[in-house]
């Protein structure tokens, strides 16, 4: 019966919904087989595996970065595609941050942040960097959550590893989103500085009221942050799992401990 | 693999020589036409010191005109690199835009200036024009090459919230490339000051006018005055953009390789 959650009817909540799809980079290997997902408004959702499993993929499927090769993907109802304007108008509002984060090392902090902010200014005003007050007001809000505003002048590549990150999360607020994508954000950070992260992401959460799409490496921390795992291996989906509380559900095999489940994992990590 | 390489520096020596035969090197005749330039080094070394003054105001000029060519050059040039480049536009584009670029740098700039000698007449102006012509060239060639070699993180994830291409160019490209233009447009300035120092041979101005005429009419203690003032002016500016440099780049660049 729990099937049911993530078969191919189309809930009316979900705001991301994968059918089948397959993926591949040269139409020859796929990277991703048979991926089946219904994500729901609201959800802190996560997606474990290895690296070379096809997380990254997967979130590249969601704000159209790449094409299905077989399936479909829909995304606030509709199929990624940059040259419908209706859907470049939705990207706007999808905060991504890859792995690499892509902030722009020779600007300022808040040049970097202002960047979320472009998709809604005019391409007139803002070639020459005159923005309006508010928007302004909004970055340097922004900044305080992730507290860094007191560094919004400082160039980018003067930063360290994990404030580049917060000015990564200040970027993607400042579009505004609806849904946020992020890459491994803290696979390369020191313990105490990764869970500094993720409680910045998680507060935002709250407060925006975001629907989130994390690609982790880390198990325990996904089961820590997330209300739903999938675990991808070789491309497949071979588990997903909703975490209320500290009971934890698997929709494949019926109710799991946290124990069993990173043992499964661990087994399938071998 | 050692063989090969021994006898690829044969031919190349072989080529060497036949090539030398073709064109007539005679390094007899080098050996022998040395004491000539004993003669003029010795009448060099005699300057003749009221001409320093001419030499001082004849390098200015040389400058402004090297300077104002450097400007308008780099300010026409770098729209042309954002359209000659690779990576922000269709082969339609980029195309068309670098064949003009390459047959602005095709020619050396003393060949435009005397092209430009004849458009508008003898004087500094022709040399502006061919100056500010081979700096589009020149320096557009090495803006779309920094251009293209933009870290690509960071335009796929900008370009993947949906900015435009004009927003992309103003918060991405240009601020990623920037460095290398202010150490481009320096090097630039260099080179334009030591080619403005000879467009006076064709009659387009600057201190050239000055050398080529003394050596002419055989007065090297004359023309040493203003090629020694030349040197100074090349070395000073050469001193300068290293200074600049330090100051500005190579901060920077060391900034943007610190690892995570």
């Amino acid at each position: 019966m729990e099937k049911q959650i993530f078969s191919s009817s189309i809930s009316p909540l979900s705001i991301v919904q994968m059918n089948d799809v397959f993926a591949s980079y040269d139409s020859k290997n796929y990277v991703l087989q048979n991926i089946r997902m219904s994500i729901q408004r609201g959800t802190n959702y996560a997606i474990v595996g290895q690296s070379g499993s096809g997380k990254s993929t997967l979130l590249k499927l969601i704000n159209g970065m790449m094409n299905p090769s077989n399936g479909t993907v829909k995304v606030n109802y509709q199929t990624p595609n940059f040259h419908e304007k209706s859907f470049k108008k939705f990207i706007a509002k999808i905060g991504y941050i890859p792995q690499n984060l892509g902030l722009v090392k020779n600007t300022t902090v808040l040049e970097n942040v202002m960047i979320g902010a472009l998709p809604r200014l005019g391409s007139f005003k803002s070639f020459f960097k005159i923005f309006p007050d508010k928007e302004i007001a909004d970055a340097y809000n922004i900044l305080k959550m992730v507290g860094l505003d007191d560094k919004a002048e400082r160039k980018t590549y003067m930063l360290s590893g994990g404030e580049r990150r917060r000015v990564a999360i200040a970027r993607a607020l400042m579009q505004k989103p609806d849904l946020l994508l992020a890459d491994e954000i803290v696979s390369e950070l020191d313990h105490v500085t990764a869970i500094e992260i993720m409680d910045i992401i998680s507060d935002a959460q709250k407060k925006f009221e975001l629907t989130s799409i994390m690609v982790h490496h880390d198990m325990n921390l996904a089961l820590e942050y997330a209300n739903r795992v999938a675990v991808i291996k070789k491309g497949e989906k071979i588990l997903e799992i909703g975490v209320e509380g500290d009971e934890i559900v698997d929709f494949q095999t019926g109710n799991l401990t946290q124990k069993e489940i990173l043992e499964q994992y661990n087994e399938s990590e071998k | 693999m050692n063989q090969k390489n021994n006898l690829l520096v044969g031919i190349v020596i072989a080529v060497v020589a036949v090539m030398s035969f073709d064109v007539g090197v005679d390094p007899i005749g080098f050996f022998e036409g040395l004491p000539n330039l004993g003669i003029v080094l010795k009448e060099m070394t005699e300057f003749e010191g009221d001409h320093w003054q001419t030499a001082f105001w004849a390098m200015l000029e040389t400058i402004e005109m090297a300077f104002i060519g450097t400007v308008i050059g780099v300010a026409i040039a770098l729209p042309l690199s954002l359209l000659a480049s690779r990576n922000l536009n269709s082969k339609f584009v980029y195309a068309p835009v670098r064949a003009l670029l390459a047959a602005a740098r095709t020619f050396p700039s003393i060949l435009w200036a005397i092209l430009f000698v004849i458009v508008v007449g003898l004087g500094p102006f022709a040399g502006i024009l061919a100056i500010t012509l081979y700096t589009i060239g020149f320096i557009s060639k090495l803006q779309y090459e920094s251009i293209e070699a933009v870290d690509n993180v960071p335009v796929e994830a900008t370009s993947a919230i949906g900015l435009t291409k004009l927003q992309l160019i103003r918060y991405v490209i240009i601020p990623d490339s920037a460095p290398h233009l202010i150490s481009q447009i320096l090097y630039m300035f260099d080179y334009n000051v030591r080619q403005t120092s000879i467009l006076g041979i064709v009659g387009a101005g600057g201190i050239g006018f000055y050398i080529i005429n003394y050596i002419k009419f055989f007065e090297y203690g004359k023309a040493a005055v203003f090629m020694l003032v030349v040197l100074a002016t090349v070395l000073v500016i050469d001193w300068i953009s290293v200074k600049v440099r330090d100051r500005y780049i190579v901060k920077s660049q060391t900034g943007m390789q610190i690892k995570i």
